[in-house]
C-alpha cells in the first residue's frame, strides 16, 4: 500500500476526513442522479399536487404511523399487479413529502385503494376494522371521527410545501379553506374543487363538522386513481 | 526499577459519565423489551391496542424502535465510548465535566421528548428518524458535543497510536452526523409548530431514507458495536485483537461498502433497476468485510478457549459475534433480487431485524457491560455469575423462538401472497396470511418474553453488584511503555 | 478550578435553550411544540442549577481539604 497506516493512526483529523470521505462515495453515486436524470421521474398525464382536505388526511396517515403496517408501493412482479393494479410508478409519489412506499405488510398495500370501496366503508372500517373484516388485526381508529379537524394552518401547509417544489398556484392557495369545506360537505358545491384538483373525492362527512376522519377518507380514495394507465405505454415508463 | 516506571501522573478519568451511559442502557434495555413485547401482544390479540390514539400499535412502534436502538444501543455506545477513549489514550476526557454532563443528560432528554411525541402523534414516519424537526435539531446539538468531546480527547492523547476501536467509534460518531443531516432535512410548516415536511419527495425520498435506515444498522448498530467489542473481547479474554491488518483492511472496507447497500431495501419498486442493481452488488459484497471483523472478534478468543466456559459475560460477547456474523451473511442474501421478491414486506424482515438487534447488539452490550460494571463500580466481581449463565440460555432461547417463528411466519406469508391455484387465480386473500401467521406472533412474543426475563435478571444482577459493600478490586498498575519493553 | 471554563460555556448555551424554550411556549401552534418548550425550559433550568450546585460543592471540599478535614 502506498500509505502506511500510521499516516491514519497517529493523525486523528486525518482518520476522520479519510473516513468522511471514504462514507461520502457511496451516497454521492446511488443519490444525485436520481435528482440530475430526468427520467427517474417518468412523464405522464393525470399527477397533481393533494387538495386541501386530501393533504390533511395524508399528514394523519403519516402520524398516526400507518406506513408501519401498510405498504403503498406495488412491485412489478406478476401476483402483486394481479392483487392491487399497475405497479407504482415514480410520478405517482412524486408530491409525497415524505414517501409512503412502506417497508412491511401487516395489512395490504394501499397504493391503489382510491375508488374499491366506498366511503362508508371507510369510516365504518376505521372505526372498527373487525367489524367488518372478522380476522383483521387492525387498531380501532375511532377517535378520528370524534377529532374535528384543525384547518387554521392549511395555508401554512401549502405554502411549506410550495417551498419545497410542490406546484400549488396562487388561486389553489387563497381558496384553501373554501375548497377543505366543499370536499367534505356532500351538499356542497364542488365544481370549483373538482375544477382546482380533478378527481377529488367529497368525503361522506356527519353533517355538522369536518374530522379528522373526513380527511382520511378523502386521502384513502384518490390513492391510486390519479394517472390513467390505458393512456400510457411501458416505453414511457421506462426510467 | 518500580520507581522509575510511574514516570506520570496517573490519569483521572471521568468514569462518572461512563456509570451514568451504564445505568441508563439498562434501563432503556427494559424499557425497550417491554414495549416490544406489547406491540407484539398487539398484532397477536388487537384488543390490546386499546382503541385508544396514544396506546396502538402505529404509536407503540416507534417508540420500540428508538428505545431499543438510540435510548439502549445509544446509551451503551456514548457511555462505552468515552470508557474506551479514555484509557486507550491515557487521557481524562475532553471539554470538562460539564459538557460531559451535558451530552448525558441531552441525549436523555432528546430520548424521552422523541418517546412522547410519538404517542402525542408527531412523527415523521421515516424509520429511525421519526422524531420531528425541532428535536433533530436538538440531537444535532448534542451530537456535535459528542464529536468534540470524543474527538478531542483523541487529539489529547499519551498514546502516539489511535486504538482500533477507536476508529469504529469515530466513524460511527461522524457517519451518524452525516445520515441525520441529510435524511432529516425539512421545512416545518412554522417555527412554533412540530409539524414539517421533509425537503424531499417520492423515489429520491425514498433512496435518501434507505440510504439513512441502513447505514443507521451499518454504523449506529455495527461500526459503534465493533469499537466496543475491539475493546471488551480482547479486556475480557485478557488476549490481544487477533489479526492488525485484518482490522485495517475491514475497517476501510466496511466503512465504504455498507453505504452503498441502501436501494436493498427498495427492491422490485419504483426506484431505477441501476440503483437497484448497484445496491445489490455492494450488499453482496458486504459480506467479506462483515465476515472479517466476526473472524477478528472470535479469533482473538485464540488461547484463551476455556474462559468460554468460566465467563459467561465472554460467552455473551462471542455469541454475539456470531449472530453478528450469521446475520452479515442472512443480509446479503436477502439482498438478491430474487430472494428479496419473496421477503420483502415479510416478517423475514423482522427476524432477521432482531437476530441482528438481540443477537449481535443487546449481545455483545451484555457481555461488554458484565465486564465493564465491576470494574467502574470497584467491585472484585459481579454479585453473580451463575445469574449472568441463566441469563445468557435464557435469552439465547427467546432469540432463537423470535427468529425461527418470523423465518416460518415470513416464508409462508411471502408464499401465499403469490401462490396460485389450479385455475391460475391467486389462492389467497390477504387475510387468510394474517390467520396463518397468528401462531407464530404468538411464539415471537414468548422469545420476547424470554429476552425480557434474562434482561430483568442482569438488572437485578448489576443491582446488587452496584449496591453491595465494596470488594476493593486489585488496582491495575500503570506501567511505562520503556519498562515493558526491557530498557 | 480547570473545569471553569466547560461550566461556563455549558451553562450560558443551556441558558439559551432555556429562553428559546420560553419563546416555544408563548408561540406553541400545537401541543407537542408546548409541552417541548416546557421540557426545555425546565431541563435548561435544572441541568444550570446543577452546575451551581456542583461548583459551589466543589469549593467546599476543597476548603474543607485545607483545614485537613477537620471542619465540613
Amino acid at each position: 500500500m502506498f500509505i502506511r497506516h500510521e499516516f491514519f493512526e497517529k493523525n486523528a483529523i486525518f482518520l476522520l476526513l479519510g473516513t468522511l470521505v471514504t462514507i461520502a462515495i457511496g451516497g454521492i453515486v446511488e443519490i444525485v442522479p436520481l435528482f440530475t436524470v430526468e427520467t427517474t421521474v417518468e412523464h405522464v398525464e393525470g399527477m397533481r399536487p393533494y387538495s386541501p382536505l386530501e393533504l390533511r388526511g395524508r399528514d394523519i396517515y403519516v402520524r398516526e404511523g400507518c406506513y408501519l403496517c401498510h405498504s403503498q408501493q406495488v412491485r412489478t412482479l406478476r401476483d402483486e399487479v394481479e392483487r392491487y393494479g399497475h405497479y407504482s410508478i415514480a410520478a405517482e409519489s412524486m408530491y409525497d413529502h415524505p414517501f409512503q412506499w412502506g417497508s412491511k405488510r401487516i395489512g395490504p398495500d394501499l397504493a391503489r385503494v382510491g375508488g374499491k370501496y366506498s366511503n362508508d366503508w371507510h369510516y365504518a372500517h376505521l372505526r372498527n376494522a373487525q367489524g367488518i373484516v372478522p380476522e383483521s388485526i387492525m387498531p380501532h381508529y375511532a377517535f378520528l371521527a370524534e377529532t374535528p379537524l384543525d384547518t387554521d394552518d392549511i395555508q401554512s401547509r401549502m405554502k411549506t410545501l410550495r417551498i419545497l417544489g410542490v406546484p400549488y398556484t396562487d388561486e389553489q392557495i387563497a381558496n384553501a379553506k373554501a375548497d377543505l369545506m366543499a370536499q367534505a360537505n356532500p351538499e356542497a358545491d364542488s365544481a370549483k374543487l373538482i375544477a382546482r384538483y380533478p378527481k377529488a373525492n367529497i368525503a361522506s362527512g356527519n353533517g355538522h363538522e369536518v374530522t379528522e376522519a373526513d380527511a382520511l377518507v378523502a386521502y384513502l380514495q384518490m390513492l391510486g386513481t390519479l394517472v390513467n394507465f390505458a393512456d400510457t405505454n411501458t416505453e414511457r415508463l421506462q426510467q | 526499577m518500580s520507581d522509575h516506571a510511574l514516570t506520570e501522573r496517573p490519569v483521572v478519568y471521568n468514569d462518572a459519565v461512563v456509570k451514568k451511559f451504564v445505568v441508563a442502557s439498562l434501563f432503556w434495555a427494559i424499557v425497550a423489551f417491554l414495549v416490544g413485547c406489547y406491540i407484539a401482544a398487539e398484532l397477536t390479540w388487537p384488543t390490546l391496542n386499546l382503541g385508544l390514539s396514544f396506546t396502538n400499535f402505529g404509536r407503540l412502534r416507534p417508540v420500540h424502535t428508538s428505545a431499543a436502538i438510540f435510548a439502549f444501543g445509544g446509551s451503551a455506545l456514548l457511555g462505552t465510548s468515552f470508557y474506551v477513549v479514555q484509557r486507550t489514550c491515557r487521557a481524562r476526557l475532553f471539554g470538562g465535566e460539564a459538557l460531559a454532563s451535558f451530552v448525558f443528560w441531552g441525549y436523555q432528554f432528546f430520548i424521552v421528548m422523541a418517546a412522547l411525541s410519538y404517542v402525542m402523534g408527531f412523527s415523521q414516519s421515516k424509520e429511525y428518524a421519526e422524531p420531528e424537526w425541532h428535536l433533530d435539531l436538538w440531537l444535532t446539538i448534542v451530537w456535535v458535543c459528542y464529536l468534540l468531546i470524543f474527538l478531542g480527547t483523541i487529539m489529547k492523547r499519551s498514546e502516539p497510536h489511535i486504538y482500533v476501536a477507536n476508529w469504529f467509534y469515530l466513524a460511527f460518531i461522524i457517519t451518524i452526523a452525516v445520515l441525520h443531516i441529510v435524511n432529516n432535512a425539512a421545512i416545518p410548516i412554522s417555527f412554533y409548530s412540530a409539524k414539517s415536511y421533509s425537503a424531499y419527495a417520492g423515489v429520491q425520498d425514498a433512496l435518501v431514507q434507505w440510504w439513512y435506515g441502513h447505514n443507521a444498522v451499518g454504523f449506529f448498530l455495527t461500526a459503534g458495536f465493533l469499537g466496543m467489542m475491539y475493546y471488551f473481547i480482547p479486556k475480557a479474554a485478557g488476549r490481544p485483537v487477533y489479526s492488525y491488518r485484518l482490522s485495517i483492511v475491514h475497517f476501510w472496507t466496511l466503512i465504504f461498502i455498507y453505504i452503498w447497500a441502501g436501494p436493498h431495501h427498495l427492491h422490485w419498486t419504483a426506484l431505477p433497476d441501476w440503483t437497484q442493481t448497484l445496491g445489490m452488488a455492494f450488499s453482496i459484497m458486504l459480506w467479506m468485510p462483515s465476515w472479517g471483523g466476526m473472524i477478528n472478534g472470535i479469533m482473538t478468543l485464540s488461547g484463551a478457549w476455556d474462559k468460554l466456559r468460566t465467563d459467561p459475560g465472554l460467552r455473551f460477547s462471542v455469541t454475539a459475534v456470531g449472530f453478528y456474523g450469521m446475520s452479515t451473511f442472512e443480509g446479503p442474501v436477502m439482498s438478491v433480487r430474487e430472494v428479496n421478491a419473496l421477503s420483502h414486506y415479510t416478517d423475514w424482515t423482522i427476524g432477521h431485524v432482531h437476530s441482528g438487534a438481540l443477537g449481535w447488539v443487546a449481545f455483545i452490550v451484555f457481555g461488554s457491560l458484565y465486564y465493564l460494571i465491576p470494574v467502574l463500580w470497584n467491585r472484585k466481581a459481579l454479585y453473580s455469575v451463575r445469574l449472568v449463565a441463566w441469563h445468557y440460555w435464557i435469552a439465547t432461547l427467546g432469540i432463537v423462538l423470535y427468529i425461527v417463528a418470523m423465518w416460518v411466519a415470513g416464508i409462508m406469508e411471502g408464499l401465499m401472497w403469490r401462490a396460485y391455484d389450479k385455475f391460475g387465480f391467486l389462492q389467497y386473500s390477504f387475510v387468510e396470511s394474517v390467520v396463518a401467521i397468528h401462531p407464530f406472533f404468538v411464539i415471537r412474543l414468548l422469545g420476547g418474553v424470554f429476552f425480557l426475563i434474562g434482561g430483568l435478571l442482569m438488572v437485578f444482577n448489576v443491582f446488587m453488584t452496584i449496591t453491595s459493600e465494596s470488594t476493593e478490586r486489585p488496582r491495575e498498575r500503570l506501567i511505562a511503555p520503556a519498562v515493558l519493553a526491557g530498557a | 478550578m480547570e473545569n471553569n471554563v466547560s461550566d461556563l460555556v455549558v451553562g450560558l448555551m443551556m441558558a439559551v435553550f432555556g429562553l428559546v424554550g420560553l419563546f416555544l411556549v408563548a408561540g406553541a401552534a400545537d401541543a407537542e411544540m408546548y409541552i417541548f418548550g416546557i421540557a426545555l425550559s425546565g431541563f435548561a433550568i435544572l441541568f444550570d442549577l446543577g452546575l451551581i450546585k456542583r461548583y459551589h460543592d466543589r469549593r467546599d471540599e476543597a476548603r474543607a481539604a485545607a483545614r485537613g478535614n477537620t471542619h465540613v
